[in-house]
């Protein structure tokens, strides 16, 4: 058997149906995962248009370019885009395209899964986006404190399409989560044991852990918002036994470790760029695989420090600054790590390069002012001001940011088969640099002269004006920075140079495929022996005898989760419409509870089972796809 | 480098054995992970809300014997299932299926009884007479839809063509929604113990 034959046969297997059919029915992770990244990419401009025309109306005292309503609504919008809608599907797409690929795999452990997390992202997006359409947006920021957010005070819909939607999105993160861990822990390729894994898989595994445990508790708050706003419940309702402070602790509970989920990731990112342009293997491999753990794990013990001005008990206000004092020991292993790689290496300064090093700098200026905040009095004094936006700009660009950029650049040879522009990336970073410092760090001084977050104005003898202008100007020129990036983007697709399979000589598994991989991604799976397939000696992908081609249908090998030893054949669905249509049942079925239509809603709820239905009906008993 | 290490590329030459068939059980474990964490958030709302002093004192603990006659139907239930189980095992399919129907039915039955409890209670509770019967009814409710989403997928097992070992999906769909069932009768034990029993052993805020 020659392998032209091998592939071909593979290329029959599993290539996706073409036409409009075929587009909405794929499974296939490649694909998914780029549609992740352009739809996070969306919500990312959209955010900051809201950000922009926010900061136009906070340039000078006294503006009334926004009514205060108005302006309550885009900071909202522009909180819940980006936090929910932006910063974790982007990295649910890195993870979705490259870890696959990286394991040696052909697919994530459930394909129909993964397409339909994609679907409902997309659907819960746009249903959030429903209510500003409507001029009914939600208008309590992002995490939305009862109960300002009750029926008494935020009459409309807005805070409705906000809790069905985030309850939308909360099934969908659960579905990716679920799926990365057991790709994560189930499809590697044979021999690549727990300690060679790549470290990307070490944080998304961490973060889909920190889902599966957290997201429940945004669900049961916002279950009991709706049912306190539309049913007349008294969960919030303190004349009646409620308590206003249970969404606080049930929020949080699940808020700090998010802040982790768009933050951990993005770690693992740098991760991989640092020791493929430091020209080494990275240093201290288990370190960073167990403070990444570490992270993710202490993260479900911090979260009263975002309540320390609400008033608690001494023991508890300790226990939590104590708690968050420790986050500030595992990241900077991390960092330290990073920069141990990078002096005992050769650096290569190419643009992921470049965005890398950048993130780190300012990833390490916003965990500093972090861990002020982290102390009470300093806490009680910054808390709401412009100081903690400063914080959390900080620690997004830099650990969320900054990484995704520096993994477009590293990646994007490999999702189109073309390198981008080098130039126009290094002046796309440091433009972003340069307005990005401009923009935030007048925000510290801002924040301890006292101008408190959230306000649609001030008034003019406060002397905030000048710096005001200053950020506004800095973030406009952050926006032309990400701008530059966005048309390279286009451009290097028709323009770039052609890449071939590893552009930047890169040490994992993926950059031994074609660029773009093929849709069964690997012909031969790999059998791995360390931790840099491609820096070493050993040819991963040597198969003479053609025994792990895996041509009898979709098949992918399933291994042991520790120690990868081949258990069996995970058999793959085919392509098919029912996550599209079990995501379009449940979104009739939020759209329907925002407005209490009910016998919509109860239309909605059947249509879900019957397409769950048809989903996990066997393929052979409906008569499509071959019999095995 | 010149040192060889020899790797043994394993040997799968049979294209479907063995077929691994356990990627439905992993999925049901971690979304039982993340339901029982759903329930955990409601329980610890219930005890956060109710740990206030002088909160619910008006409040009568509900009553024991709807709970522990609710209680009985699911354990009850849960055990006649694992016979199932191991039917399916077994390769008795017949048997299988009619374990499966008894354990619906005996679903169906705790239903019908929790509607006569909210029936009963009703008279002297509602979700909006205070944060304690909007708690009450919302846990009590939630595990009613996992118990109906529970018995959907009992459905769905019972209606399938067949339970042989097969390459196709579904792989072990009785192993896997029985896990699910399992699960939602262990949610219960902590609703009876956390809403029923410990409120007649300590007085409302304690």
């Amino acid at each position: 058997m020659s392998t032209a034959t091998v592939e071909q046969r593979l290329m029959e297997i599993w290539e996706e149906p073409k036409g409009l059919r075929g587009w909405f029915a794929t499974v296939d992770h490649k694909e998914i995962g780029k549609r992740y990244l352009w739809t996070a990419m969306l919500f990312l401009l959209i955010g900051g248009v809201e950000a922009l025309i926010m900061r136009i109306q906070l340039s000078r005292p006294d503006q009334a370019i926004l009514p205060p309503e108005m302006y309550d609504q885009l900071f909202t919008m522009h909180g819940i885009t980006m936090i929910f809608w932006y910063a974790s599907p982007i990295l649910s797409g890195f993870s979705n395209y490259v870890i696959p690929l990286m394991i040696g795999s052909r697919d994530m452990a459930y394909p129909r899964l993964n397409a339909f997390g994609y679907w409902t992202f997309l659907l819960s997006g746009i249903l959030v986006y429903i209510g500003p359409c409507m001029g009914q947006a939600p208008h309590a920021g992002w995490f939305a404190y009862a109960p300002y957010t009750t029926a008494a005070y935020s009459a409309g819909h807005g805070m409705d399409f906000f809790s069905y939607a985030l309850i939308f999105l909360t099934i969908s993160t659960t579905a990716g989560a679920i799926n990365f861990i057991v790709t994560i822990l189930r499809l590697r390729a044979p021999g690549m044991t727990i300690s060679k894994m790549p470290l990307l898989c070490y944080s998304t595994g961490t973060i889909s852990c920190a889902i599966i445990f957290s997201m429940p508790s945004l669900s049961a708050a916002l279950v009991m918002l709706e049912l306190d706003r539309q049913w007349g419940t008294h969960f919030f309702d303190v004349a009646h036994g409620g308590n206003v402070l249970m969404w606080q602790q049930l929020f949080w509970f699940f808020g700090h470790p998010w802040v982790y989920v768009i933050f951990i990731p993005a770690m693992g990112i740098l991760s991989m760029i640092f020791p493929v342009f430091s020209r080494r293997p990275i240093v201290g491999y288990p370190y960073l695989a167990l403070s990444t753990v570490l992270t993710g794990l202490v993260g479900f013990g911090v979260w009263m420090h975002h309540m320390f001005s609400v008033g608690m008990s001494d023991m508890a206000m300790s226990f939590f600054s104590a708690g968050s004092m420790l986050v500030s020991i595992f990241t900077p292993i991390q960092i330290f790590a990073w920069l141990a790689t990078m002096w005992k290496g050769r650096v290569v300064l190419k643009t992921p390069m470049y965005f890398a090093l950048g993130a780190v700098a300012v990833l390490v200026i916003g965990g500093l002012n972090g861990t002020y905040t982290g102390v009470i009095p300093v806490d009680w004094q910054v808390h709401n001001t412009y100081f903690i936006l400063a914080h959390i700009h900080y620690v997004l660009v830099g650990g969320n940011v900054l990484p995704v950029f520096a993994g477009f650049y590293y990646w994007y040879p490999k999702m189109t088969g073309r390198m981008m522009s080098e130039r126009l990336g290094k002046w796309s970073f440091w433009i972003m640099m340069l307005g990005f410092n401009v923009g935030f760090f007048p925000m510290h001084l801002l924040g301890l002269a006292g101008m408190p977050r959230r306000i649609y104005t001030y008034a003019p003898g406060l002397g905030f004006g000048n710096l005001n202008m200053v950020v506004t100007v800095g973030s406009f020129i952050f926006a032309i920075g990400i701008l530059i990036s966005l048309y390279n983007f286009f451009y290097s697709m028709k323009h770039g140079e052609i890449a071939g399979k590893n552009p930047w000589n890169a040490d994992t598994l993926e950059w031994a495929l074609d660029s773009p991989p093929a849709p069964y991604a690997v012909a031969h799976i790999p059998v791995v022996t360390s931790r840099n397939p491609l820096w070493d000696d050993h040819d991963e992908f040597l198969d003479p005898e053609n025994e792990r081609v895996f041509d009898q249908g979709r098949e992918v090998p399933a291994t042991s989760w520790l120690d990868a030893i081949p258990v069996g054949i995970s058999q793959m669905p085919a392509p098919t419409l029912a996550p599209l249509f079990i995501a379009l049942a449940m979104f009739l079925f939020f759209l329907a509870m925002v407005f209490m239509w009910m016998w919509v809603a109860l239309a909605g709820v059947i249509l879900t089972f019957a397409s769950g239905a048809y989903w996990a009906w066997p393929k052979r008993a409906a008569g499509e796809g071959a019999p095995a | 480098m010149s040192a060889t290490i020899n790797v043994y590329p394993p040997a799968q030459k049979g294209t479907y054995e063995p077929l691994d068939d356990k990627r439905g059980l992993y999925g049901i474990w971690l979304v039982i992970a993340t339901e029982a964490f759903l329930f955990f958030s409601l329980f610890a709302g219930y005890l956060l809300m109710g740990s206030s002093k002088f909160r619910w004192q008006t409040n009568r603990p509900p009553k024991l014997g709807y709970a522990l006659a609710l209680l009985a139907i699911l354990i009850g239930s849960s055990i006649v299932l694992m016979i199932g189980e191991r039917m399916v095992k077994q390769r008795r399919y017949f048997a299988a299926r009619v374990t499966l129907v008894i354990t619906i039915l005996m679903g169906f039955g705790f239903l019908a009884l929790q509607a006569f409890e909210y029936l009963d209670h009703w008279t002297t509770l509602t979700p909006d007479t205070n944060a304690y019967g909007s708690i009450f009814y919302t846990i009590t409710t939630l595990h009613a839809a996992h118990v109906i989403v529970g018995l959907l997928l009992l459905c769905y097992v019972l209606f399938l063509p067949q339970y042989e070992p097969a390459s196709d999906s579904p792989h072990l769909p009785y192993k896997t929604v029985s896990l699910y069932w399992h699960f939602v009768d262990v949610v219960w034990i902590f609703v009876v113990v956390i809403l029923y029993l410990i409120p007649h052993g300590i007085v409302y805020g304690f």
